[in-house]
């Protein structure tokens, strides 16, 4: 798993690559967190290079949503490959996050 | 079954990915779709995490998890047995409330429901103080 983070106008990109479970789920949080320093609430995860989540990666990303839409702004998910929006859709979370096809949709999308 | 493979899981927290990563070449390699290979994945993990996290607390004795593949012509059938507590994950697992605000949903407790919704059929039976997990999926 890799997070690289960039930055859009007021909003954080963040592109997740490989795989996050159980294991690395922490490191994935870490990475979220070290995006959204400069005190942005807008992130955007870009899952184009995510091969799988489980439910402990999608644990931090209901955190980040959480954390996000608290100080008004949001997460929004582009790029998402086939299984992983099954599993995004299983879990209830295509209810409550933005999802979008590309990064430029997503960062409009707030 | 025309294909099978045993393997046995220690507890450590790596695990799961280690299981997971011998199902995929297993039913890669005799053919099985993507798209099962990628449900079952997740639910194999899903389910090994929670036994191995939460299975064997106050437990005495040597934990013991074991999990089974076989693949028949029209049939992937994973069989998960441990000898933690008694945890029927069917039935003991809270389900997820999905029409609670986002503010007040629970961090946590997708996994199991995840393992029921994206494998076709999920038995639990508990026999000689073990936990037996079987998934089912015709091909």
């Amino acid at each position: 798993m890799k997070v690289t983070a960039s930055q859009s106008g007021d909003a954080v990109i963040a592109a997740v690559s490989g795989r996050v479970d159980s294991v690395n789920a922490t490191s994935f949080e870490q990475e979220l967190s070290k995006a959204m320093e400069g005190g942005s609430s807008r992130l955007v995860v870009d899952c184009g290079e995510l091969s799988y989540i489980s439910s402990a990666g999608l644990r931090i990303l209901l955190l980040a949503f959480k954390k996000t839409r608290a100080q008004g702004g949001g997460v929004a998910l582009c790029q998402v490959q086939d299984h992983v929006r099954e599993v995004l859709e299983v879990s209830g979370f295509t209810r409550i996050m933005t999802v979008r096809d590309t990064v430029e949709q997503a960062i409009e999308s707030f | 079954m025309d294909v099978t493979l045993g393997i046995d899981v220690g507890t450590d927290q790596h695990e799961p990915r280690r299981v997971v990563e011998v199902f995929e070449r297993f039913a890669t390699a005799n053919g099985v779709s993507d798209v099962v290979v990628q449900r079952f994945c997740l639910a194999l993990d899903e389910i090994l995490t929670n036994v191995i996290s939460y299975g064997f607390e106050g437990i005495r004795g040597e934990p013991r998890v074991r999990v089974d593949f076989g693949l028949g012509d029209d049939l992937l059938v994973i069989r998960i047995e441990d000898n933690g507590s008694s945890f029927n994950p069917l039935a003991d697992a809270p389900l997820p409330d999905f029409t609670l605000p986002v503010d007040e949903r629970p961090i946590g407790g997708l996994g199991i429901h995840l393992a029921k919704n994206l494998v076709h059929d999920i038995s639990y039976r508990r026999e000689k103080n073990r936990n037996c997990l079987t998934l089912t999926q015709p091909l």
